[in-house]
């Protein structure tokens, strides 16, 4: 990637080597300052945005990742078919169950192997919750770039909770890989279910009246975020855009209900569009959403059947080859996981949204003001983690 | 008591000192409150010594010069803003006796060195050399001008409607009636002194997500202590100017003079802090906008109401 700012036929010259020193701030209106927003910045997170400014006009941003990069899918050539999970959950450790879904669904597809329905269930119920506890701090983040802090201190708490009941499911609260393929790792206990349900409860009870009185139809948001970032219908789907931000510029393409995996066949829910596609309408999805997800956990704990929670998976799996799809918290997650008939993965590629989302920022952000660039990348909704893997 | 003895302890130097630190902690607890949270607990009885703490340890580290700096211009403009701020605080009565300076131009005093703090602070960001402070400093140029001309002439409508500059004047005349007919001049007051002090929602030079801490990016510790402060200080002269012209002072029931005037302060302090917890920052153009196109006019004719009130009066 580089400095692609040269081959990308724009007419000015930048030297990018030069300080800026006392002498020549006088002359600064000609000049185009770069300015690194990122890596050590308080709102990049691991990754940095080369902003071009003319006074406070973008002029150009280039991206720069793979400050986080593990190599993920390569280490996961390496593990079992059961351990792999491990490597695939940390593609993003805010919502780890919709990438242990994914992968489980395509080991399970090359293996042949037909998953209990009370696991089906219970994936739904943890990847629902997962999708609860990122999209809040999305929310959180998002009134957060804009410098108030109160969103993200309520999400926080709202998000205790939920991981209090993966705390009580897993034993972990964060890292739970809770999801195998053959089913799921740990028996639902009664418990569980309780917590989920406070959790829910306090969801829809406490947070969203109090979040929605406050943070939702805010005057001063509005003025700064709608219209910000606009994105058409049709040149979202050319970008390649995911989740929230493609549903947010009026495509109705959610996994979950145009090919369901799990138990999302049987369960009644609405996909959320909004026809704007500013960075107020994507923040708009997101809300949406959770109020949708808290529904769809209630459904799934009311429907859940009795059985077996988890089948036996087969140490070596025969050659052969899976495309699996999932609605990620943050858009549409893919893995192709190939087999060779060995007892661990022979390639699995992770196709992040989070990756897809991030190359739209160069064209969103030409034009914009300075303080445009943190709303338009908090309201994409990406995850570093993600995008690097 | 002796000039110097209010200028050092009460209502001066030590005395200040400690409302600050108040403040500060009270803003913390508001604003954890406002969160959820229970905010400084543990340094003293409620945390009542977190912000001391806060304070030590800023005092305690190392004294960071940016090689690119100007060194002499660096290590003086903390000093120069706080001297010039703590000037403007020798000038307000907190009650009948305690004040240090007391002159005919009280308000005009005022007025003036809240004017000459934009350079400051565009030099604060100009000698650390680096990008962030720089187009901070600029910032802070840029919307301290567009705040100040309403602060201006808010301020100017309770000179004519009183007819006098002097604050202990001002607050013997003030009464019910002049808060009713100064109430629109005091709106104007209150969110252009959030303007001109980069208050949220107005902290667009300060814009953690954008420009990192504008131009305070490169100061440290010690520096940076006085620097916060003096922002801080003049954030306190404002609003007491706000309760002496437009709330009537130390004036009051029963308490003593000085309670009365920081029961007022508190008031204006937690709306700022309510403020501070509820709005997003607006964009510069935005804030220019609404600026000259609302703001002055609306103080324009503000003023023009109260020069027309005081022709009946008079």
């Amino acid at each position: 990637m580089g400095n692609s700012i040269a081959t990308a036929g724009y007419t000015f010259v930048v030297e990018e080597s030069k300080e800026v020193s006392g002498e020549d701030l006088g002359l600064l209106q000609e000049k185009l300052l770069q300015l690194n927003w990122g890596v050590q910045h308080p709102a990049s997170g691991p990754m940095r945005l080369k902003v071009w400014v003319d006074g406070d006009e973008v002029v150009k941003v280039d991206p720069d990742i793979g400050y986080v990069l593990r190599l993920l899918e390569k280490l996961v050539e390496y593990r079992t078919w059961i351990n792999a999970i491990v490597n695939v959950e940390r593609a993003c450790f805010i919502d780890n169950f919709g990438t242990m879904t994914g992968y489980s669904i395509a080991a399970e597809k090359i293996a042949g192997v037909k998953v209990p329905k009370k696991a089906d269930y219970i994936r739904t119920i943890l990847c629902e919750g997962g999708r609860i506890v990122s999209h809040l701090i999305g929310l959180g983040s998002f009134v957060g770039v804009l410098g108030v802090h109160t969103p993200m201190q309520w999400a926080l708490i709202a998000r205790e909770k939920f991981l209090d009941a993966f705390e009580v499911y897993s034993g972990q609260r964060i890292a739970t890989a809770s999801i195998v393929p053959g089913g799921v790792r740990y028996e639902p206990t009664g418990k569980f279910i309780e917590k989920m349900v406070t959790a829910v409860d306090f969801l829809e009870n406490e947070f969203i009246p109090r979040y929605g009185e406050v943070f939702i139809d805010n005057p001063t948001l509005k003025v700064r975020s709608v219209g910000v970032g606009k994105v058409s219908k049709e040149r979202a789907i050319e970008l390649g855009l995911a989740g929230p931000a493609l549903r947010a510029s009026g495509v109705s393409s959610d996994i979950r209900k145009d090919y369901p995996y799990a138990a999302y066949g049987e369960l009644d829910f609405k996909v959320i569009t909004k026809e704007e596609g500013d960075a107020y309408a994507r923040y708009l999805v997101i809300w949406e959403e959770l109020i949708e997800s808290a529904k769809i956990i209630r459904q799934a704990i009311e429907g859940l059947p009795e059985g077996d929670y988890r089948t036996k998976f087969p140490v070596k799996v025969p050659a052969g080859e899976a495309y699996v799809n999932v609605e990620w918290a943050r858009g549409c997650f893919g893995f192709h996981l190939i087999s060779n008939g060995g007892t661990g993965p022979y390639r699995l590629k992770m196709r992040a949204p989070s990756f897809a989302n991030l190359w739209a920022i160069p064209e969103m952000m030409k034009n914009v003001k300075l303080a445009d660039v943190p709303v338009i990348f908090a309201s994409l909704y990406m995850c570093h983690g993600d995008i690097d893997r | 008591m002796e000039a110097w003895l209010k200028a050092l302890f009460f209502p001066g130097f030590v005395f200040l000192l400690i409302v600050f630190l108040m403040i500060f902690y009270f803003e913390r607890k508001v604003l954890a409150d406002a969160h959820l949270r229970t905010g400084p607990f543990y340094v003293g009885k409620w945390g009542l010594l977190q912000t001391t703490a806060d304070i030590f340890k800023l005092f305690q580290k190392e004294f960071i010069i940016q090689r690119r700096a100007n060194k002499l211009l660096y290590s003086l403009i903390p000093f120069v803003a706080f001297i010039m701020v703590v000037m403007l605080i020798a000038f307000i009565p907190f009650s009948e006796g305690s004040w240090v300076v007391s002159t005919s131009f009280d308000l005009l005093i005022i007025l003036a060195l809240v004017t000459g703090m934009p350079p400051v602070f565009f030099y604060a960001g100009w000698v650390s050399r680096s990008k962030y402070s720089f187009i901070g400093g600029l910032r802070v140029v840029n919307q301290m001008i567009s705040g100040e001309i309403p602060l201006w002439l808010s301020a100017l409508a309770a000179a004519v409607f009183f007819g006098t500059l002097n604050f202990m004047e001002i607050v013997k005349e003030s009464s019910i009636l002049s808060f009713l007919i100064l109430l629109p001049a005091f709106l104007i007051f209150i969110t252009a002194t959030l303007i001109v002090t980069d208050r949220p929602p107005f902290d667009i030079p300060e814009a953690e997500q954008e420009i990192v801490y504008g131009f305070l990016t490169e100061f440290g510790g010690f520096n940076y202590a006085i620097l916060a402060l003096s922002k801080l200080v003049e954030l306190f002269a404002l609003y007491s100017v706000a309760v002496i012209l437009f709330l009537g002072g130390f004036k009051g029931p029963v308490l003593p003079g000085i309670l009365w005037f920081f029961i007022k302060l508190s008031f204006l302090y937690i709306f700022t802090f309510v403020v501070r917890a509820s709005t997003p920052r607006i964009r510069m153009d935005q804030l220019l906008r609404f600026c000259w196109k609302v703001l002055t006019p609306l103080a324009l004719l503000n003023l023009a109401f109260v020069i027309l009130v005081k022709m009946f009066i008079s």
